[in-house]
């Protein structure tokens, strides 16, 4: 089994008030496969994985990691503190 | 009101709402309709059904096929009695395929065209077929070998029977396998969620 990798697209879509069928149906993808990449159940291809990040408009890193994210207020708070 | 209750009932089997959503709205006071009009009507394609129902059917699918195999064992070809076993393969085969079918859909994906499926359903429907043919291959062969010993050794009448009986196991596989697989493997699906507002 390939290793999970970590994805924030629910709650960049939750922030974005889309259902899994409009990301599903932006993406040209199967509504199911919205639920299972948000479960990490499947791992999307690299050509979807930056369709996904052009989608939100947000680079690649931000959407998908190999380590478990932070969330996203603790990271924001950090950055506003040092700036 | 009990009406309006049977009503919220049935509108949450066909819209796939979930129970705690429900109970979490009508605790809040919102009206039944209003909570029923939030849903859309679930799309008919999207339906797999749970993996624990999927796995229940293949299993009765199968089992269903090994029974037939027992009663054959237990009633010779002569009683009138074994004339009743094909018709209980087949009508088993089908039932199984048509419940799959309406309840799952699964076996529309593993027949469509590249262009109709993303890219994990052509991954899923690939995997299907590599292992259908690596499983089915050497099934058939095997029942090809045991059905000629049979017709050699039973003799042509009971031969006959057991003959059969491998032919419709190795169709049934035939017909299934990828379809099974799939059912198979594929995850529970997402929990479902209220439209976005």
């Amino acid at each position: 089994m390939s290793p999970s990798i970590q994805n924030r697209i629910a709650v960049l879509r939750a922030e974005r008030g889309l259902s899994r069928q409009q990301l599903a149906d932006a993406l040209d993808i199967n509504v199911q496969t919205v639920g299972y990449l948000e479960r990490g159940d499947y791992n999307p291809s690299l050509e979807l994985a930056f369709r996904i990040a052009e989608h939100f408009g947000l680079p690649l890193e931000a959407v998908f990691s190999r380590q478990p994210f932070a969330p996203m207020s603790s990271q924001l708070y950090r950055k506003e503190e040092s700036a | 009101m009990t009406d309006d209750l049977k009503n919220l009932a049935g509108e949450m089997r066909r819209r796939n709402i979930p129970p705690r959503y429900v109970a979490a709205q009508l605790k809040r006071g919102v009206p039944a309709q209003d909570i029923i009009a939030a849903w859309p009507v679930r799309p008919h394609l999207d339906r797999i059904g749970s993996r624990q129902w999927r796995r229940r059917l293949l299993i009765a699918t199968y089992g269903g096929w090994l029974l037939v195999a027992l009663l054959s064992k237990l009633l010779s070809a002569g009683d009138q009695r074994f004339l009743i076993l094909p018709p209980i393969l087949l009508a088993n085969a089908v039932a199984a395929l048509i419940l799959l079918n309406r309840r799952t859909f699964l076996n529309r994906e593993v027949l469509a065209r590249d262009s109709g499926l993303d890219e994990r359903l052509v991954q899923n429907r690939n995997r299907a077929f590599r292992l259908a043919f690596q499983m089915f291959a050497p099934i058939a062969l095997i029942g090809w070998l045991i059905s000629f010993l049979a017709f050699q050794l039973e003799g042509t009448e009971r031969g006959t029977g057991d003959g059969f009986l491998i032919y419709m196991g190795v169709a049934l596989l035939g017909t299934t396998l990828p379809t099974v697989i799939w059912a198979w493997r594929e995850p529970d699906p997402p929990e479902p969620e209220p439209p976005a507002t």
